[in-house]
């Protein structure tokens, strides 16, 4: 599986740079490879795998290219559209992927646009590339909106669960309650009975010393 | 008695977030007209429009109390990047009153998410002293966390969240 990927770098057209490595497979198949594999193999990857994937089209594309220091694009888009997630917090789900390579975009103008509308988030996802990058692109969306579905399903869990559990508490609270409440009504009226019998028979308790 | 890991301000990542564990320690009731406010409720922004009766607990009126509004969920939840809009501040509350009695340092501004679904949560701090705690300059970037070590107030000592949507929101899904 891994030699079959070196196989077809060493025969594209592009010229490589001295790093061969393995092509992470399809999202799909990735079950095999486990999560630490594949973020080694993405801390490997640069510009230069990006351009061998359109080799591979029978692999389904991914994000590749994670560049530690997103200095140069995220001050580009830092006043207008400051949203790019820290990767840091991507890397929590499992299996997730990085943000969009953002070296990627600073060296390929061609992208700039691909990368620059998703990043926008603003509900476009862009469907209509110019046939240029559509492959890849399409790819990465829809890597982007799993992710997103997947936080928006946990939130939304969360939420439920959050709910559920305060509901919980507050039952069990007023059980106690209601049980505590009850247990004092009966004493009261337990009191107030003994009272009641006591007070039935009239007595002279002052007046007669008889 | 600190909070367990079922607990809802766990579970909805109240604690997180936008503070740190803590240990509930006084009581704190909050009332949008005739709702009770509890940990999830969900609320429109229309039920939200003007400020919420707040009473808390305690038991010595010296000591005061400062409540923070704050909505760590801007602009959304699925991008957060605004995170945390002061929607409220009141200190100086002393113990076993409400809000009504303290200072309003930053005035009520009603909740009014655009999109998805915003956690809203109402955090109440003992101070130190009187007159202790100031206004942010600004409502965007709150940081309750930050704000809290600034005033010397610690740890919260009570807290409550509900999920706000808008009028005719659709439970946090795009109709786009």
């Amino acid at each position: 599986m891994l030699s079959s990927a070196k196989h077809k770098i060493n025969h594209s057209a592009f010229s490589v740079s001295s790093l061969s490595y393995p092509l992470p497979q399809s999202h799909s198949q990735a079950d095999n490879m486990t999560q630490v594999t594949m973020e080694e193999v993405w801390k490997e990857i640069n510009l230069a795998s990006l351009q061998h994937r359109q080799l591979n089209i029978n692999h389904e594309p991914m994000l590749s290219n994670q560049n530690p220091n997103n200095s140069i694009f995220k001050d580009f888009l830092n006043k207008p559209l400051n949203q790019e997630p820290p990767p840091s917090a991507s890397t929590t789900l499992h299996r997730s992927l990085p943000p969009p390579p953002e070296t990627v975009l600073s060296l390929n103008p061609r992208s700039i646009n691909t990368h620059f509308d998703e990043s926008a988030r603003f509900g476009c996802f862009g469907k209509k590339r110019g046939g240029q990058d559509s492959d890849e692109s399409r790819g990465d969306r829809r890597h982007k909106r799993m992710i997103k579905n997947r936080e928006s399903a946990a939130r939304s869990r969360a939420r439920k669960q959050a709910y559920t559990n305060e509901l919980e508490l507050a039952v069990s609270h007023l059980q106690k309650e209601n049980a505590r409440l009850k247990r004092q009504e009966e004493q009261l009226k337990m009191a107030e009975a003994t009272q009641h019998q006591a007070k039935r028979k009239l007595q002279r308790s002052w007046t007669a010393p008889f | 008695m600190s909070l367990s890991p079922r607990d809802p301000l766990v579970v909805g990542r109240v604690v997180g977030d936008v503070v740190d564990p803590f240990t509930r320690l006084i009581s704190l009731k909050v009332t949008y007209g005739q709702r009770q406010v509890s940990n999830g409720t969900d609320l429109r922004s229309s039920q939200v429009l003007n400020k919420p009766t707040v009473e808390i607990g305690g038991d010595d009126l010296r000591n005061f109390y400062t409540l923070v509004m704050v909505d760590p969920d801007v602009p959304s939840p699925s991008n957060p990047y605004l995170r945390g809009y002061l929607h409220w501040l009141v200190t100086d509350i002393p113990a076993t009153t409400g809000t009504a009695f303290g200072n309003e340092l930053v005035c009520y501004e009603n909740p009014c998410p655009t999109s998805g679904i915003h956690r809203v949560a109402l955090i109440l701090f003992r101070q130190l002293g009187r007159q202790t705690v100031y206004a942010p300059q600004w409502r965007q970037r709150f940081n309750t966390r930050e704000f809290a070590e600034n005033y010397n107030l610690g740890l919260p000592v009570a807290a409550v969240y509900f999920d706000c949507q808008r009028e005719n929101g659709c439970g946090g899904r795009r109709t786009s």
